[in-house]
């Protein structure tokens, strides 16, 4: 049958395009500029990506099982905050502090998307709303900047691994532990089961409820942590601290190759995906594009993305 | 008579069409004539709905010809069907029931009572009172059409395929999918009248289940068995003993369902059914199943033996009455506590329920069960591959390999993969809901015998299927629903098996 053959090939085509287009940009821009492919222009490449990959790593989780989290870039801004607020008064406590009011909040939207029957993007909506406000209220409205005493527990942010920057040890840290969670869990298997077929997912025992609330939680944790570590690398807390950063950190996720829809993706392909965002964001910043019009690309690429990933055979109806 | 001299309204040349892994139509040729009512009967499986589908537009055939009066067409969707007038009465309503009845009848051809975008309600409604009049229903095109019984609105659709007549180029084809199967015996008589009423309008084709019902309704009859056309005859000469005969086509039934296998069940009771009740679904039901035992239930739709499944597989539970599984009450609230319980359930919509098709072969053998694979918290995948490769072998599932996505295997072995998911999960009861629905003859043989199979190592099995025929053949005992209420009980062990017509005494 011909159309199950190209339907076999398209599909290897999903597979590796990401990383080929990874490649090419890499190439394209090292070309246009030979600076970018020198260690230190990449090691630099790499810290700069590390926050944006963990908030994609958090949102992949719920991406994986079929849903959206909208509140991530708010639960990040004020995870900044927190730390911010009180890293003088609590130390290392501060990030503890921040990470679980990120657990807590990724709770209440699964529960209410869960239990209330929610669609998942309004609970998280509704959700990244209250965060917002929330930052905005406990921070009076301003950006805090860290004194030089609060920026000494930083170090594990700011600081150097064996010459390797600390943020780049975190994102590796963050790739393993998701990778396994993703990928050899019974969580992970159940959110792919999940999204790519809940109602047999469901007959077959499964308990989809909780899976969809650890995936939350997940979300609202890694948001929390890429907010202590955006927060420690530009020294400050402030409530608008990561807002340009849910648009491409869904696009990450997706120019990865997971497909909105659930079922199909990794945490791999989340790397691929925030490295190409990152290359893309340095390519443009060469070519001297305005840095406030780059979601207008990002936006293009996203919804680029979803039509090269997404598999129409899966949704005839899309509401 | 000289029908054969007529020239068809509607011919199928050679028509043939496959899916993965199932040959669906093998070369089909049926000629409709004006005027004619043309019954298509067959077993499930056997190739009718993939027929009517190509005809309504669903899907399109590979090869083979089809002429609408002499001229050879192809039918792109539904609405290039209704233009070259083949209109459609299905068995699943295709009315919306939040709309009008007038709505309905003109969904989706609202243009020709529009002007400047603002549709002329009240010429709408004219015109689909007349409409209605043509079936001689009388019903306010105002009237929602939820508020309207089954049988009114199955003249509704009557009504809404002859505005082809109007609309559409050439003599009018109606096909009628399963008109009768939620129908009275009363409404079914005023049906049929209409149908026969409107003959010097429109052809028919007639496909049911109820063979003295396409006796009857029929001028000239089509039997269908594998895909294939196996006979063609005229309804005077016919009877529903010879139509039988044909559609099944079987002398051995009892190797067919291997009864020759059918081991004596145990005396270990693995589920009790004490007074269960369902409000509006059954009531009062009271079984046990035991250990190596079949237990097949008959029913016709609306008896409560669906609800009763489901709840049994964690879909709905029960209101009153216990459930006592391996001496233990329960009520399951989910299917995970079914699951939790020893149940399995394979489901009649094996795409949507049965398997994650878009997840591969050894994922969906090791769902139900994941937590035997799991050590210190990570799944060991390599126990899961040699798992999985043992069912794959044991149960003979044909797949590319354990990674292939369960989308592209057949029906037989997308159900096999089902069976192998509750094998591995070593569930001690299955709920087997219609397990042989879509699947060809061969792909059902290899279905029996692997239930035989489990049954023979102890496993209890309650089943529902859609042919009563496939209930007796597998069956060590059969309970008859009623409205809710089991009417009959009888044990179906080799050599004591009922006869489908003393069931059918307490089915209806």
């Amino acid at each position: 049958m011909n159309g199950r053959l190209d339907g076999l090939s398209a599909e290897r085509l999903r597979q590796w395009l990401p990383l080929a287009t990874l490649v090419v940009l890499v190439v394209l821009v090292g070309t246009l500029q030979p600076v970018f492919l020198q260690p230190a222009t990449l090691l630099q490449l790499a810290s700069d990506t590390a926050v944006l990959f963990i908030l994609a790593t958090g949102v992949t989780f719920v991406i994986m099982l079929g849903g959206i989290d909208l509140s991530i870039q708010s639960m990040a801004s004020l995870a900044s905050v927190v730390v911010a607020l009180t890293v003088a008064r609590l130390g290392y406590g501060a990030f503890a502090l921040a990470i679980v009011i990120g657990l807590a909040a990724g709770f209440l939207s699964g529960l209410a998307h869960v239990r209330l029957k929610i669609p998942s993007f309004i609970a998280t909506l509704a959700t990244g709303g209250v965060l917002y406000s929330a930052a905005l209220v406990i921070s009076g409205e301003r950006s805090i900047t860290l004194a030089d005493a609060e920026r000494s527990y930083q170090s594990w942010i700011t600081g150097t691994l064996f010459g390797v920057p600390g943020v780049i040890v975190i994102g590796l840290v963050v790739l393993v532990g998701a990778h396994v969670l993703q990928s050899h869990t019974r969580f992970g298997r159940y959110s792919s089961a999940i999204g790519a077929g809940e109602p047999a997912a469901y007959a077959s025992g499964v308990k989809v409820g909780r899976q969809k609330i650890i995936a939350f939680v997940l979300s609202g944790g890694f948001a929390a942590v890429a907010g202590v570590v955006l927060a420690g690398r530009l020294a400050s807390g402030s409530p608008t601290l990561a807002a340009e950063l849910l648009l491409p950190s869904i696009a990450a996720v997706v120019v990865g190759g997971t497909a909105i829809t659930g079922g199909v993706g990794s945490i791999w392909r989340t790397l691929v995906g925030a490295l190409i965002i990152s290359v893309v964001r340095i390519g443009m910043t060469f070519l001297g594009v305005n840095i406030f019009a780059q979601n207008i690309v990002f936006g293009i690429l996203l919804v680029a993305a979803v039509a090269i990933t997404i598999d129409r055979s899966k949704i005839p109806i899309v509401k | 008579m000289s029908a054969a001299a007529v020239q068809p309204v509607l011919s199928l040349v050679g028509v043939d069409k496959r899916f993965p892994g199932v040959h669906a139509l093998k070369g089909v040729s049926i000629d409709i004539r004006p005027g004619e009512v043309v019954g298509l009967i067959g077993e499930n499986g056997a190739g009718k709905s993939t027929l009517m589908k190509i005809l309504s537009g669903v899907y399109q055939h590979d090869s083979g010809e089809i002429l609408k009066e002499g001229k050879p067409t192809r039918f792109h969707d539904a609405a290039d069907a209704n233009s070259k007038g083949i209109g459609m009465v299905f068995q699943e309503q295709s009315l919306l029931t939040n709309l009008t009845v007038g709505e309905n009848i003109y969904l989706g051809n609202e243009k020709q009572f529009t002007r400047l975008g603002i549709v002329d309600w009240r010429r709408l409604y004219a015109a689909a009172a007349r409409q209605l009049a043509k079936v001689k229903v009388d019903v306010d095109p105002r009237t929602r059409t939820d508020e309207l019984g089954f049988a009114t609105r199955q003249m509704v659709e009557l009504a809404k395929a002859l505005t082809l007549e109007e609309n559409a180029a050439g003599h009018l084809v109606i096909l009628l999918d399963e008109p009768t199967s939620v129908l009275e015996r009363a409404e079914i008589d005023i049906l049929f009248a209409r149908v026969r009423a409107l003959k010097a309008r429109a052809s028919f084709i007639f496909v049911s289940h109820r063979l003295d019902e396409v006796l009857e309704l029929s001028d000239r009859i089509y039997v269908m068995k594998d895909g294939a056309v196996v006979g063609e005859l005229e309804a005077a000469g016919a009877d529903v003993t010879r139509l039988h005969q044909m559609m099944v086509g079987r002398s051995l039934q009892a190797e067919y369902y291997r009864e020759p296998l059918q081991k004596p069940h145990r005396s270990d009771v693995m589920l009790k059914a004490d007074g269960l009740t369902l409000a509006g679904a059954y009531k009062d039901i009271s079984f046990k199943l035991h250990a190596g035992e079949i237990l097949g239930i008959a029913g016709v739709i609306g008896s409560g033996r669906e609800e009763l499944t489901r709840t049994l597989a964690g879909f709905a539970p029960h209101g009153g009455g216990r459930l006592v599984v391996e001496a233990k009450e329960a009520v399951l609230r989910t299917p995970a506590e079914a699951v939790d319980a020893g149940i399995g359930y394979i489901p009649r919509e094996r795409r949507v329920e049965g398997l994650v098709l878009f997840l591969p072969v050894a994922a969906n053998i090791t769902l139900a069960d994941l937590g035997g694979l799991t050590r210190h918290g990570l799944i060991d995948a390599r126990e899961e591959r040699r798992l999985a490769s043992n069912w794959v072998d044991r149960l003979k599932i044909r797949t590319p390999s354990i990674n292939a996505l369960c989308l592209n295997l057949s029906g037989g072995n997308q159900q096999k993969v089902v069976l192998a998911k509750w094998l591995n999960a070593r569930v001690k009861i299955l709920i087997l809901d219609h397990p042989t629905r879509g699947l060809d003859v061969g792909a059902k043989e290899e279905v029996y015998e692997l239930v035989r199979a489990v049954t023979a190592e102890g496993v209890a099995v309650l089943l529902t299927s859609d042919t009563l025929e496939e209930t007796i053949g597998l069956s060590h005992t059969v309970l008859v629903m009623r409205d809710g209420e089991i009417t009959h009980r009888t044990s179906a062990n080799p050599g004591e098996k009922p006869r489908q017509v003393d069931l059918i005494g307490h089915m209806v």
